[in-house]
């Protein structure tokens, strides 16, 4: 079970979506991906997507306008 | 390899961070209770999505939907509130009365639930439209997405407020921005303001009488098909991007089977935004209600929040004080203005001071917490006064006909030989 980063800081939408989708496909289950982001818009999609998608996902904020979205790949 | 799950208690979970969960959190907050928000993306809901929102009461200029919710977060964390940014898989009931809120690691031990989950936008049903979603063409969020179509065309699909009001709004980036409605020429849904600005403004185009019948496009969506809905016609419309704001859908999946829905999957509350079930309140746009607007969500969660306090400190009343205890009980259960329960207080008092030792007595003003006195009898007494016999902290005995002293005797002594 590994972990992995993705900056994704300074970039808008469908930026941080698109690079979180490619990168996923790449992960074992049961790895995590810890996608950092700073544009709202990025909180709005990237969680859906990969809940839909059936992943575990959980936000922590690390600041005000900050959030590094933990995605635990399910399947 | 499953990770063991903790249990954590709290006073109260409010699941989702729009305004009205928000502002439930500012009141729980307030009255001291430990609390927990819920939200599984971006706090501040779908006020987040809009661009400008001019008709909350206290701002006299229009206000970004996120910047007004970042201060209804601020606020709510002013107050000791606690924010998990996560999604809740499921609520349950457990017998003790308390609710278990389940996430991916945590389980949540609370007193009380405030469903403020809000809604979703919905979909057309259209031919492959789940193939364009996310980031793929199909969007529900102009704030979000506006800057990508800088220069270029998109598609409204909808003719509410929301519709034309972001669709305004689009024509700052895009190039063209058109709106396909469902009715006939001049007819939209908006409120006049924006229905004027949107006949007014040179880059918006209507096409009537539409509705979407398929996406169509490679990667990325490059044609909205609309169909005629009068002539049958099929209309191919070149776009970018288009938007849907045709109406939400209550996110209540969660909570089938656990509390009453209305057949639209809204859940059904009172006014004290009480579900059917002790203990669960909604609030805002997932309830049954007339409006949805950040006006009238920032009105039930202050409401699902008090009622919620009331409930804990009754149910905390009614097992810590009234129901506990070595000793049985007899519950008076009167009323300062009633009469015949005024003759008989001097018969409660003689009695408490000769068996005090063997039993405790103790007095319940239904003027002062009618819910306390419906929960201790099953019901509110059809007459007054009435008494409660209590045995083991449980109610064995409700009389409330043919009160006097003799028979108040005979409750007493009854009591003394259990």
């Amino acid at each position: 079970m590994a972990e992995y980063r993705l900056d994704c800081l300074g970039e808008a939408c469908p930026v941080p979506l698109l690079k979180t989708q490619k990168k996923m496909a790449e992960l074992q289950v049961g790895d995590i991906l810890i996608v950092e982001v700073d544009h709202s818009c990025a909180m709005k999609n990237v969680p859906e997507w990969a809940r839909k998608e059936g992943h575990n996902v959980e936000i922590e904020e690390i600041g005000e306008g900050e959030w590094d979205i933990y995605i635990e790949k399910a399947k | 390899m499953e990770m063991e799950k903790k249990t954590l208690d709290y006073d109260v979970a409010i699941i989702g961070g729009g305004p009205a969960g928000l502002t439930a959190g500012i009141y729980c907050g307030r009255a001291r209770l430990k609390t927990i928000l819920f939200e599984k993306s971006l706090v501040g809901g779908l006020a987040t999505y809009t661009d400008e929102i001019e008709n909350y009461p206290g701002f006299d200029t229009p206000q970004k939907g996120i910047e007004l919710m970042r201060k209804f977060e601020a606020q709510a964390k002013r107050f000791g509130v606690e924010f998990k940014l996560t999604d809740v898989k499921a609520v349950r009931l457990l017998a003790d009365g308390r609710k278990l809120v389940e996430t991916f690691r945590v389980n949540y031990r609370v007193k009380a639930v405030i469903i403020a989950t809000g809604g979703k936008p919905r979909l057309t049903g259209a031919q492959n439209e789940e193939d364009f979603l996310y980031d793929k063409g199909i969007s529900f969020c102009a704030t979000c997405d506006a800057a990508y179509y800088t220069g270029k065309e998109v598609l409204i699909v909808g003719s509410g407020d929301a519709a034309i009001e972001e669709g305004l709004f689009l024509t700052k980036f895009a190039r063209k921005v058109k709106v396909s409605v469902i009715h006939d020429e001049g007819i939209l849904d908006a409120n006049k303001v924006a229905q004027e600005q949107a006949f007014a403004n040179p880059k918006m185009e209507f096409i009537w009488n539409t509705v979407v019948e398929e996406y169509r496009g490679q990667e990325r969506l490059e044609t909205v098909v609309l169909r005629n809905t009068k002539t049958g016609e099929l209309l191919p419309v070149q776009v970018d991007g288009v938007f849907l704001f045709i109406g939400y859908l209550p996110n209540t999946q969660l909570f089938e089977g656990l509390i009453a829905l209305n057949e639209r999957g809204y859940v059904i509350t009172n006014e004290k935004m009480e579900t059917n079930v002790e203990g669960i309140y909604a609030a805002g746009d997932v309830r049954e209600k007339s409006l949805r607007q950040v006006a009238t969500a920032v009105g039930d969660g202050a409401i699902a929040a008090v009622a919620a306090e009331q409930y804990i400190a009754e149910t905390e009343y009614l097992r810590d004080r009234l129901l506990s205890g070595d000793k049985p009980k007899l519950l008076y259960v009167w009323e300062p203005t009633n009469e015949r329960c005024r003759q008989l207080l001097p018969v409660i008092e003689e009695l408490n001071r000769v068996f005090q030792e063997k039993v405790a007595l103790e007095k319940v003003d239904v003027y002062k917490s009618q819910s306390i006195v419906t929960k201790l009898c099953g019901q509110m007494p059809p007459d007054l006064p009435a008494v409660v016999a209590v045995v083991d902290g449980e109610v064995k005995d409700v009389v409330c006909t043919g009160l006097d002293a003799a028979k108040l005797h005979q409750l007493v002594r009854g009591l003394v030989a259990d």
